[in-house]
């Protein structure tokens, strides 16, 4: 989130859309409620279906699933043919006025530079100048400027337009479109909740792209109760995604690739330069936040001769993919030797179950961690528990896979911090200790890490540096502390061993170390800042300052510098997070400098042209989101048959990894999760077995009475990968669409079921397909084509 | 021949098992049911191991209560069918109270008004036992059926009492030496001619004595 | 002091989390379900669930609503269950409004469940009492509100003095009505002497839409069998007896004539 939970309640427009949280995130929309309550907001709701969240809209409007670019791309049209946008926000604040380069267009569904498989971005620049800074027309008039572009591009986004694509009508259309602009005044602020109903599609970037630029059209970029929203899914997936990932270091900083071979060309390669003469371009700091983290990795063996022990980190080849798809794709070629699981269930969670079951069945060993054993852990009875749904290939006579399941702690049995959507680091307590055999993870990891070291210093091997390098100092080396690593990731001034009191201390020369530079912060000489529960809300915004400790910085809304304009006027003074006092910036802590006057740096200091990007040439299939049709489509594209699916989609081309087409599958199907369960987990507790006991697939009523079937009838959904059965829930709360004039029927498959635990049911992912977005390498896991029977 | 030395047979032996059994079960029904119908009459369930006993085995005397009367019908439905002098009985009833037993209609076996009292208890039984069953299995049972059983059942509760009050009034005080008929099976010859004439002379046509 | 829950439903999000705060509170068995075609937990409250979401999808002026309402024991002032009931002790009601079951005195009759026209209360087959939402007078009784109360995410269930819910009931209704909603009201039903358990609805005009009886009201044949049939039985046992007793000083047993021959 860009924002905070608790800011939502400061919206006067709530646009919930690729989310549903008041069914996924019920505690967090009190906020949302108490908006509705207190501040007579409003609340929009696009989502294919009528959900819980729809059910207390003010407006909903169903849309077919993978439409949602098409939607927005409406909204920002709407804006721009009616002028309700706020004119002076998009000036000062974003890169509407900015020139691009010469030959940049879109034409046929492709921008320009389309190579056939992939994009030449040269057309997709800034046009510079002298100083290698942007040109601009801060009158927004020029044809190549970025505010001319889009509205050239978003030209073809009417309300017809998304009615026909959407399968909304155009009135409902027009009636979201105007609740949505209200935000685009001065004193009015909107704000945008989404969640995996946009991630979950093979261009999700460019989906929340969209989403941002709305925003920034509207002025409510870095405004309480704007912001763009995501809304994590698990109680600690933030932490998981700021602590790094296949393709990231921890603090969002690019993993090395096998071409950058020192330190340097790493540095050179991943450090921006300021695209414009004032801007702060915070990244260009980031030699000091890798040279720390380096230091935090290696500590002494670290050194400026060595390139503080660039060498020792593990490299990706130059494009080397290894997301969830690319590696589950290595695996099923027998490429992968072995799999560490760790509160993990890919059989469960990852796309095409016949993939992921064949893909495991190939491995040499497989170690589970977990509190109970779950599909993975079971992946070689997947036959015997759920026989007709896999082919005979997986009988566990076949499989010669050695599991290991190692029993690990409970979220409840282990201390250390929850980092929750608000970005909030809340530091808890172990309610008690880990039963029986089960340990805590960082024991499980930590006794692994030794026993391979040792095993390194004994017998030798390939690349032991890495191993025998790494600094590994806590009190009991096999059971670290997460006050240890807490006040590790924090980082620490190496001269006098004191704790940082924030990124801004850090230094490039090997003299501070940081395990997470926009971590730095939470646990400083103060003393834990996480633990913190003070409940004083010194704006009045519901910020609450001293509740944990929010990164970065402690800041609460990001880019909260864009809450005023240049000369640092609040755009609503009733409601403004930041007030320069002449001095300093007063309120919450400032996306900017603290000390800087306002007209002295642009708002957004971590982007090097210092402002909010409508055009955004780093993503891959274009600068500006263009609606594309899921990879499965019961439709071609209505703007571009020709190039109807996302040019850049990312597939597999292996045998399970079949695709289907309307003719043989004609109903779009969606999947999603129900407030009574969290995921592939809580069938094993009787509480949430007892609210949602059983599998059910949703059909809409109009659906269902043409192929005769009733309520608790037992129907059979049936993809290009597979098939699953279970009992219809018939609902009008599912409508029929019309898209291109012909009715379009949506089947809901909630996910939560699997072949162990107290409830069982049918995996949905048995149809899902291996269709990924090309940024994010998410599956595709909504708006994909299957066939309904009753059977 | 001494007239206390002539035995006149009235019930056998399972006539009398038979209505001892609709008797006992009666009452065992009868208090246990007032004492769930009333607050004030509830200390009386503690005299059968309380209200949550009670409420297990009332439904169960009823059974029996019922499958007794059941027994009766198929045994007196017969001789309990009203002739024509039963019929003027019954106008008379005052005459009898006041023990004008000359202003009556000779009665046989059973007099008119115990009779009505035989059709009386089988008419209650039955409505006791069709409202009881509903009681019985709330969980089961549509609401408005309920509804309607929760009225019914002490409002026939209210009648066959009633009834059983003056049977007993009658068997034990008013009418002397009924009881032994119940309980020994037999009167005197006598008591039959005052009560029974009807009865009587058809007894008295069918014995030799001596 | 009577004290109230009140269920603004305009603010109910269907999460279920009071239904589990009450399992847990209340420390009740999990059992597991079958499907029933709905997003409910099950059909009906039962004896060990005492708070029940309904999801009631209706049709509003031709568009899909979802209304979603908390079912529990309404705390009747004028207790359906507590007229029917048979066994002195075994349903109380608190100064505080609260209509509690005090098992130890219930018989399992069932009495209550007819009696209550909102067919609250559940018989155990295993323990064969009946059981339904007791508002937590454990709880209530120490300061604490109701355990539903408590955990609710969005301020759709608070609880406190009576007349003060009242008040808040009636402002959020000229907030609803003040937003569109034209026939929000309150529902408090006067059939049973208003209710502990007040809800605020979009349409107080259908409260049916949201699982919700129309006019409650203690059904005729229970006042009858708790009132009226119980003079009539007294009369009519204590007439017997008495006439019986009476008519035997007047005129005696018939005595059979002392002819000592069989003729």
């Amino acid at each position: 989130m860009t924002n905070g939970w608790t800011d939502v309640a400061n919206a006067d427009v709530v646009l919930v859309m690729g989310g549903n949280p008041a069914e996924n995130h019920p505690v967090g929309f009190r906020f949302v409620m108490e908006a509705k309550r207190l501040r007579k907001a409003k609340i929009v709701c696009v989502d294919p279906r009528f959900t819980r969240t729809a059910a207390v809209s003010d407006c909903y409007v169903p849309i077919r699933s993978g439409t949602d670019i098409a939607f927005l791309g409406g909204v920002i049209h709407y804006a721009l043919e009616t002028g309700k946008y706020q004119r002076k926000y998009v000036e000062q604040h974003t890169n509407a006025s900015f020139l691009i380069a010469e030959g940049f267009g879109f034409t046929d569904g492709h921008f320009s530079g389309w190579e056939g498989k992939k994009y030449d971005k040269a057309t997709w620049q800034y046009e510079l100048d002298g100083n290698g800074h942007a040109k601009t027309d801060p009158k927004l008039e020029h044809p190549r400027s970025v505010f001319q572009l889009m509205k050239k591009h978003y030209s073809r986004y009417t309300p017809e337009m998304v009615a026909e694509i959407c399968g909304c009508t155009k009135e409902e259309f027009v009636r979201a479109a105007e609740m949505i602009t209200v935000a685009a005044a001065e004193n009015k602020s909107g704000t945008v909740l989404y969640a995996l109903g946009w991630t979950h599609h093979s261009f999700a970037v460019q989906l929340i792209h969209a989403a941002a630029m709305v925003q920034l059209l509207m002025g409510n970029i870095g405004m309480p109760g704007g912001g763009v929203n995501a809304q994590r899914g698990h109680a600690n997936i933030q932490g998981s995604t700021d602590m790094g990932a296949w393709n990231m270091l921890p603090g969002y900083l690019k993993i090395p690739r096998a071409n950058l071979k020192t330190l340097d060309e790493y540095l050179k390669a991943n450090t921006p330069k300021a695209l414009a003469a004032k801007s702060l371009n915070y990244w260009g700091n980031t030699p000091k936040f890798m040279k720390s983290l380096l230091k935090a990795y290696y500590g002494k063996n670290a050194t400026a001769a060595n390139g503080f022990g660039y060498d020792w980190l593990p490299k990706i080849e130059e494009t080397g993919d290894h997301s969830w798809g690319a590696f589950f794709d290595d695996m099923f070629h027998g490429k992968v030797e072995g799999l560490i699981s760790f509160g993990m269930n890919p059989v469960a969670n990852g796309p095409n179950t016949k993939k992921m079951l064949t893909a495991l069945s190939k491995l040499k060993w497989l170690i589970v961690a977990e509190n109970f054993e779950t599909e993975t852990a079971a992946f070689w009875q997947a036959k015997k528990l759920a026989g007709k749904d896999y082919p005979k290939a997986l009988d566990a006579a076949s499989i010669q896979t050695e599991v290991f399941l190692l029993p690990a702690a409970n979220f409840a049995e282990k201390d250390g911090a929850f980092v929750n959507s608000s970005r909030w680091l809340q530091w808890k307590e172990a309610a008690t200790d880990p039963p029986g055999e089960a340990w805590r993870d960082q024991e499980i990891i930590s006794r692994l890490f030794l026993e391979l070291r040792r095993l390194y210093q004994k017998d030798g091997g390939a690349n032991p540096a890495p191993l025998l390098n790494m600094s590994w100092d806590y009190a009991l080396p096999h059971k670290p502390l997460l006050s240890e690593v807490a006040r590790e990731v924090n980082g620490v001034d190496l001269g006098t061993g004191k704790q940082l009191n924030g990124f801004g201390e850090l230094k490039d020369d090997g003299s501070t170390a940081c395990g997470n530079w926009v971590y730095s912060g939470c646990w400083t000489e103060a003393g834990n800042q996480m633990s913190r529960r003070g409940q004083v809300d010194p704006t009045g915004l519901g910020l609450y300052p001293q509740w944990a400790w929010s990164w970065p910085s402690n800041r609460r809304i990001l880019y909260n510098r864009a809450s005023t304009d240049e000369s640092g006027k609040p755009w609503d003074a009733t409601r403004a997070p930041l007030k320069w006092d002449g001095d300093r910036w007063k309120g919450d802590v400032p996306d900017y400098k603290g000390d800087a006057p306002p007209e002295t740096l642009p708002a957004f200091i971590m982007l090097p042209e210092g402002v909010a990007r409508l055009f955004a040439p780093d993503l891959v299939e274009g600068p500006f989101p263009e609606h594309y049709e899921p990879a499965e489509s019961p439709v071609l594209n209505s703007l571009h048959k020709n190039a109807s699916a996302n040019p850049m989609l990312k597939t597999y081309s292996t045998e399970p990894e079949a695709f289907g087409t309307a003719k043989d599958f004609p109903f779009v199907a969606i999947t999603y999760r129900l407030t009574e369960h969290f995921h592939y987990w809580t069938k094993h507790t009787s509480s949430s077995s007892q609210l949602q006991s059983n599998f059910f697939v949703e059909v809409p009523a109009e659906l269902a009475a043409a192929k005769g079937i009733s309520n608790g009838d037992m129907v059979r959904v049936s993809s290009a990968r597979g098939s699953l059965d279970g009992p219809a829930l018939v609902t009008k709360r599912l409508r029929t669409l019309l898209v291109q004039g012909q009715k379009t029927y949506h089947v809901g498959l909630p996910i939560h079921w699997g072949f162990v635990g107290k409830v069982t049911g049918p995996l949905i992912n048995n149809l899902t397909p291996s269709a990924y977005d090309p940024n994010s390498s998410t599956p595709e896991y909504k708006g994909f084509l299957v066939n309904l029977e009753k059977i | 021949m001494k007239s206390n030395e002539v035995r006149v047979a009235r019930f056998d032996g399972y006539e009398r098992v038979m209505h001892w059994m609709a008797a006992l079960s009666f009452l065992y029904a009868a208090l246990t049911g007032l004492a769930i119908w009333s607050p004030v009459l509830y200390w009386m369930a503690a005299l059968s191991g309380g209200g949550f006993v009670i409420r297990g085995t009332h439904p169960w005397s009823g059974v029996l209560f019922t499958a007794v009367i059941g027994w009766m019908f198929a045994r007196w439905a017969k001789t309990m069918g009203l002739d024509a002098d039963d019929r003027v009985w019954l106008t008379r009833m005052d005459k009898y109270a006041t023990h004008q037993h000359d202003a009556l209609p000779e009665s046989g076996k059973f007099n008119a008004g115990q009779k009505m009292l035989f059709w009386s208890q089988v008419v209650t039984a039955l409505l006791l036992m069709v409202s009881g069953v509903v009681l019985w299995f709330p969980e089961w049972m549509p609401r408005s059926l309920r509804l309607v059983a929760i009225a019914m059942h002490p409002l026939a509760a209210i009648g066959s009492i009633a009834g059983i009050i003056v049977h007993i009034y009658m068997g034990t005080m008013s009418v002397p030496r009924s009881m032994r008929a119940m309980l020994l099976g037999w009167v005197t010859p006598n008591w039959a001619r005052l009560h029974h004439p009807k009865w009587y002379r058809e007894w008295r046509g069918s014995t030799n004595l001596r | 002091m009577l004290v109230a829950k009140l269920i603004d439903t305009t603010l109910c999000i269907g999460c279920k989390a009071c239904e589990v705060a009450c399992q847990e509170w209340n420390d009740q068995e999990y059992t597991l379900g079958t499907f029933n075609g709905s997003y409910q937990t099950m059909p009906d409250l039962a004896p060990n669930f005492w708070n029940l979401i309904k999801f009631n999808e209706v049709q509003r002026n031709g568009a899909e609503a979802w209304l979603m309402s908390k079912y529990q024991c309404m705390h009747c002032a004028d207790a359906g269950c507590l007229a029917a009931c048979p066994a002195p002790g075994a349903i109380t009601q608190l100064a505080n409004g609260t209509v509690d079951f005090v098992h130890e005195n219930c018989i399992g009759c069932g009495y209550c469940i007819t009696g209550c026209p909102f067919d609250v209360p559940k018989l155990s087959p295993a323990s064969k009492k009946v059981y339904k939402c007791s508002l937590c007078s454990d709880r209530t009784a120490v300061g604490l509100e109701p355990a539903c109360i408590k955990t609710c995410p969005t301020n759709c269930l608070t609880f406190g003095e009576r007349d003060e819910m009242i008040r808040v009931a009636e402002i959020r209704t000229r907030e609803l009505k003040a937003d569109g909603f034209k026939d929000a009201g309150i529902y408090n039903p006067a059939g049973v002497g208003g209710t502990n358990v007040i809800y605020v609805l979009n349409d107080a005009k259908q409260p049916e839409q949201y699982g919700l009886p129309k006019d409650p009201i203690i059904p005729w044949t229970v006042q009858l069998w708790k009132g009226p049939l119980k003079a009539l039985g007294a009369m009519v046992f204590m007439g017997s007896i008495l006439g019986a007793f009476f008519h035997y000083v007047v005129f005696g047993p018939q005595q059979e004539e002392a002819a000592d021959e069989v003729e």
